[in-house]
């Protein structure tokens, strides 16, 4: 069989980077090609030349058998070429069928082709939702539906272009469970149709579920292709990583945990018809759910942006004060959020203010801005604690690796010596070698005396990393595991099957 | 037209509707000025929303694709001054004259067009850097530019059909020209797309440049059109005709008020011209109650904030 | 990777100063070539007591902008300042004090009320105070019956037009210079002499972010709205002093105080900008008004070069960083 899309010897530099070194790269008809790979690794600046958006320095791109140059998304998208970003690119404030027609509107035939044909195009969207299995309106506004159903109306849009090549970027990042299983089957669905897919993830064991084939690139290099039977898990890791990962997760503590530093009694708040949970120092805890679960709004309650209707709420022994980040903060109580860029991040600022934003915050407006435990010294000091690693720490934060601003985050909050460390979805995005870092430092600040929570889409990390597992369900706790607890029974949990 | 679809923005153009013509009604009533109730009267109320109305049409668009427009104070001067001069009064000269005026309209339009959309410079300075040089040109050079229109021009602000005026029919006219656009052409689809995710509209495949010229374009063209109507209404345009009346930054506010979004993407022509209404509505009550022009303006800037307030404190995100 | 560590600190800024800085040196410059006099300390004392009104605005209005928001207020401050200190004063002395003691709490109102209509009310700064001047001019307007009407007694005056003579080194120094160099030293002093600066970048440049870190978003904000406006009514006095009573002193100054920051580097809508952006962007653009005015080109293009300039240094930023990236 002919690939559907085949890239040959791909170079690309940047100003004091290779990011590609001659990758090929094919992908057949009716097959799923995995691309793995740290990050910096050359998958996405590989998916941006197939996507127009680079122009290659050298190497070749056919498409069905034929040479193409691909010098704007336009083009990519008129060989066929669809890519479904992470970042993803609709319209908030627009109808369902708007969005999966931006930019390839239905006209009606005559008025120079300016008039949108708009029942043409709705009837075209209920049947492309059908296709993808997507139980929304097509008159829905996009601002209203769910993660998955907003990438359920992408995936539409790249169907109604009958994309013959797919690609889907970390997909499933911000699905939980149960939408990511849906949103394979789709997939699946799709390679029965003979669409080409090429598919990136940090996810291994979707990878070995899905793939037909995976390529693992490293440092902008290839570094092999292999049919699935051959791909293990263990084998991509060691090639993303160009060594094995024994202790990807830290291993258990070896004492008891502590006394119990956070408490929540019976606190209710819009989603949440009440929640009693609590923590003890030096303890990792788990928050697992769907994602309609409510641990989202849990995770937001913690770090007091959500407001509470009832309950009571004590941290490190004193009466915690929910319903203000910041009153939350002087209780003792840091908050790392999944999405780092929106509300992690003031990405314009140097790593080293991103470092000292919650020391500012808290120390009075006129306190110095260079001396005591804002001096430079101090600051830097506590970024290479974390290992984060940048050029300079004046330099921007937005240009580093999601994982070295995460460290930097965690960096921000070490500074203020918290009791508790709330992370949500703390590897979103992050590259293997990366994960493994931020697993130690969860476990090493726990170890410091620290309870630690962690809300997370991630089973196996969660399994992993956790002392203590609570599953949510409707809003309420579910149930709650013990360390060593299977994804089954999870997932049973989060399904409201009793335990 | 599928009631779901426009429904958050009819409901804040219904709902300014309805205060305005409470606000309207309870005043005439209020201060015994049923001649207010005439067709006459209407039409008066009517006709105060025509050059504000005008250059909010535009102001709309280019807020649409997340832009702004400072500039448009200017156009209007910039015509208004044109128009005079060109005519002298000479009414075969009324046609010259609006091509000249709409001409330069559309050259303004897409100087700002392209400085934001190919230039990469934001549109506040953009704007409000092109209508510096136009204002300062027009200074320097209006001793060189007098004159006054063509007496038939003037038909054009004062003329009726049916006893309703020709600006009036105009500008609904063309607003209801401007929301097809808006809500059925590829155009306005793009124009939604552009404001609401301009990298998703790129990646669409929409050439997201062209989209914010156009919008550029028929905003400038909207404030010739204004201007030209002003020029008909004081016979001889002056360079602080636009400035005086603060057209620049007040379209802006009737189009927020509205509920378009001045970061794009969200809103549309119906919910200005409501703006537009409620202003002339309270203009219009002011003057009843005999308020003098001074404590006039004091009002004025409270209800832009309280109106604004109104369905902005409701949004859960910051704003700056 | 600690050898790569102690490179200097934010880049970005020190390359936007130097715009700023370039921009007035290469315009005083050309003014001295046309005006050789313009060297004397007691010529470039004068040019500094003339410029000082906007370049206070200007180091008031970027503590609004590094929040992401605009102040369109202050050239309204200004003229209800001159206003209000004409009338109450109304050429008595003795009140003098007491009424800028006066002026003084109704600006800090008037930026209280924009401040908190952003933070609470969630307006946009533009709209926000977009009212604030159309309400504050009208109340001037109402309160004078239109006119400038009231006196400003010889000590008020002062303010703006007092010079020492027969200073060592510099010859003449004029008040306002003065005034000039305490204002600059003390906004200086409260966006990078302690915390409020780094918190107000980290509110323009994200404010959800800021927010979660537990940064008083809303204070920080209405801070910077309140600090603007009683830079403006530090301006109009001096503007009162020098020019008198005028119903329409600050018209058009709310633009100028804008570009100014702009000229000087400072980013809109926040993140980016220093002290030193409104200082320098301030002075240069005044310097062009100089150079205008020496060149005896007509009142009216000033706004016109205003215009060009504005555009040519923002898109010069731009295709700077565009060509970076």
């Amino acid at each position: 069989m002919n690939p559907a899309l085949e890239m040959r010897e791909i170079s690309k530099e940047f100003p004091g980077v290779r990011a590609l070194d001659a990758v090929s790269f094919d992908c057949l008809p009716g097959e799923v090609h995995a691309i793995c790979g740290e990050n910096g690794a050359g998958k996405s600046t590989l998916m941006k030349v197939l996507g127009g958006s680079y122009r290659p320095d050298a190497g070749e791109i056919r498409i069905g058998g034929s040479v193409m140059r691909l010098t704007h998304p336009r083009e990519a998208a008129q060989a066929g070429i669809a890519i479904i970003h992470q970042e993803l690119s609709l319209l908030p404030h627009r109808s369902v069928t708007e969005n999966i027609f931006m930019g390839h509107e239905l006209v009606r035939k005559g008025f120079a082709g300016m008039l949108l044909d708009r029942a043409a195009m709705r009837g075209r969207a209920v049947a492309l939702l059908q296709r993808v299995g997507a139980r929304i309106s097509p008159d829905d506004i996009v601002a209203e539906l769910s993660i998955a159903e907003q990438q359920l109306v992408e995936i539409a849009k790249a169907l109604l272009l009958d994309a013959r090549i797919l690609v889907l970027d970390e997909p499933t990042a911000a699905l939980d469970d149960r939408d990511a299983r849906h949103l394979l089957d789709l997939i699946r669905a799709l390679r029965g149709q003979g669409v080409a897919l090429v598919y990136i993830s940090h996810r291994m064991p979707e990878v070995a579920a899905i793939a037909d084939r995976v390529t693992v690139l490293k440092d902008g290099r290839l570094v092999w292709t292999r049919p699935q039977a051959e791909a293990t898990i263990p084998a991509i890791v060691s090639a993303m990583v160009g060594r094995d990962l024994k202790d990807f997760y830290p291993a258990a503590p070896a004492s008891a945990p502590g006394e119990t530093v956070l408490q929540l009694q019976d606190v209710r708040a819009a989603g949440l018809p009440g929640i009693s949970l609590s923590l003890r120092r030096g303890e990792i805890l788990g928050v697992a759910g769907l994602e309609d679960s409510g641990k989202g709004q849990l995770a937001r309650l913690l770090a007091g942006d959500l407001r509470p209707e009832g309950g009571t709420a004590r941290l490190a022994g004193e009466p915690m004060p929910l319903g203000n980040p910041r009153r939350v903060i002087a209780a003792g109580l840091g908050y790392l959020p999944a999405d780092r860029k929106r509300e992690g991040l003031t990405l314009r600022q140097s790593v080293r203010d991103n470092a000292a934003l919650a020391l500012r915050a808290m120390r009075p407006a006129w306190a110095r801005p260079g001396a005591g435990v804002f001096a430079k010294e101090a600051l830097d000091a506590g970024l290479s604690r974390m290992d984060v690693r940048a050029a300079h720490y004046g330099q921007d934060i937005g240009a580093l690796s999601g994982g070295n601003q995460q460290k930097a985050i965690i960096a921000r909050w070490l500074a203020l010596d918290p009791a508790v460390l709330l992370f949500v979805e703390p590897t979103r995005g992050i590259d293997i070698a990366a994960k493994a870092a931020i697993y130690q430092t969860m476990r090493d600040t726990a170890d410091q005396g620290r309870g630690i929570i962690v809300v997370s889409s991630d089973l196996p990390e969660l399994i992993g990393i956790s002392d203590r597992i609570l599953v949510m369900h409707r809003g309420t706790i579910q149930g709650e595991l013990p360390r060593g607890a299977s994804e089954q029974e999870i997932m049973r949990l989060s399904l409201g099957v009793a335990a | 037209m599928k009631m779901g679809k426009i429904r958050p923005q009819f409901s804040v153009a219904a709902v300014l509707l309805l205060i305005s013509l409470v606000i309207f009604v309870v005043t005439a009533v209020a201060t015994g000025e049923m001649a207010q109730f005439s067709l006459q009267g209407i039409t008066g109320l009517l006709q105060r929303m025509v050059a504000l109305g005008l250059v909010a049409v535009g102001q709309t668009f280019v807020i649409l694709v997340a832009s702004i427009d400072l500039s448009v104070a200017a156009v209007i001067s910039g015509t208004a001054v044109l128009a005079s001069w060109m005519m002298g009064g000479d009414p075969a000269m009324i046609v010259p004259a609006v091509l000249l005026c709409l001409g330069f309209a559309l050259a303004v339009g897409l100087v700002n067009g392209a400085l934001v959309a190919f230039g990469g410079i934001n549109p506040l300075i953009a704007t409000l850097g092109t209508g510096l040089i136009l204002q300062g040109v027009l200074s320097a050079g209006y001793g060189l530019l007098g004159g006054s229109v063509a007496p038939a021009f003037q038909h054009l602000a004062y003329g009726s059909l049916f006893g309703i005026p020709w600006s009036v029919l105009a500008l609904f006219g063309l607003g209801l020209a401007m929301a097809f656009v808006l809500n059925r052409t590829v155009l306005g689809a793009r124009i939604f797309a552009v404001g609401g995710n301009p990298e998703g509209a790129r990646l669409a495949g929409i050439r997201t440049g062209w989209v914010i010229l156009t919008a550029h374009v028929i905003c400038s063209l909207f404030a010739g059109l204004a201007g030209l109507y002003l020029a008909a209404r004081v016979q001889a345009g002056t360079p602080w005709l636009g400035r005086d009346g603060i057209y620049d930054l007040e379209s802006i506010a009737v189009t927020v008020i509205g509920g378009t979004l001045l970061a794009g993407g969200k809103g549309g022509i119906a919910g200005t011209l409501a703006g537009v209404f409620l202003f002339a509505s309270l203009d219009a009550s002011f003057n009843m109650l005999g308020i003098d022009a001074f404590l006039k303006q004091v009002l004025r800037g409270f209800i832009i904030i309280v109106a604004v307030a109104v369905h902005a404190i409701r949004g859960r995100g910051h704003v700056a | 990777m600690s050898e790569t560590l102690n490179t200097p600190r934010v880049e970005a800024a020190r390359i936007a100063v130097n715009a700023g800085l370039v921009l007035f040196f290469g315009l005083y410059a050309v003014i001295v070539l046309i005006q050789p006099n313009y060297l004397e300390p007691g010529l470039f004392m004068n040019f500094l007591r003339r410029a000082a009104p906007l370049v206070i605005l200007a180091s008031g209005q970027i503590y609004v902008i590094l929040t992401g928001g605009f102040d369109l207020s202050v050239g309204a401050v200004v003229t209800f300042t001159v206003t209000a200190a004409a009338l109450l004063i109304n050429g008595d002395p003795g009140a003098t004090w007491s009424v800028i003691a006066l002026l003084y709490l109704m600006g800090a109102a008037i930026g209280l009320f924009n401040g908190l209509v952003v933070a609470y009310l969630k307006v946009p700064s533009i709209i926000a105070t977009l009212g604030t001047m159309l309400w504050l001019n009208g109340l001037a307007l109402a309160w004078s019956g239109g006119a400038a009407r009231g006196d400003l007694p010889e000590n008020f005056r002062d303010l703006g037009r007092f010079q020492w003579r027969d200073v060592p080194l510099i010859g003449t120094l004029p008040m306002a210079a003065l005034v000039l160099v305490v204002v600059c030293a003390l906004l200086w002093w409260g966006l990078h002499g302690m915390g409020y600066g780094k918190r107000a970048l980290a509110v323009g440049d994200n404010p959800r972010a800021a927010e979660l870190a537990g940064i008083p978003v809303a204070r920080t904000r209405i801070t910077a709205f309140v600090i603007s406006s009683l830079a403006a009514v530090t301006a109009g006095i001096l503007l009162g002093g020098f020019s008198g009573v005028s119903v329409n002193a600050g018209s058009g100054l709310e633009l100028q105080s804008i570009a100014a920051c702009v000229i000087g580097g400072a980013m809109l809508l926040g993140g980016r900008g220093t002290i030193w952006c409104a200082i320098w962007g301030a002075l240069s653009l005044f310097a062009l008004f100089t150079l205008l005015n020496l060149m005896g080109l007509p009142q009216a293009l000033r706004d016109s070069i205003q215009g060009l300039i504005l555009i040519l240094a923002v898109g010069l930023t731009a295709w700077r960083t565009r060509r970076r990236s």
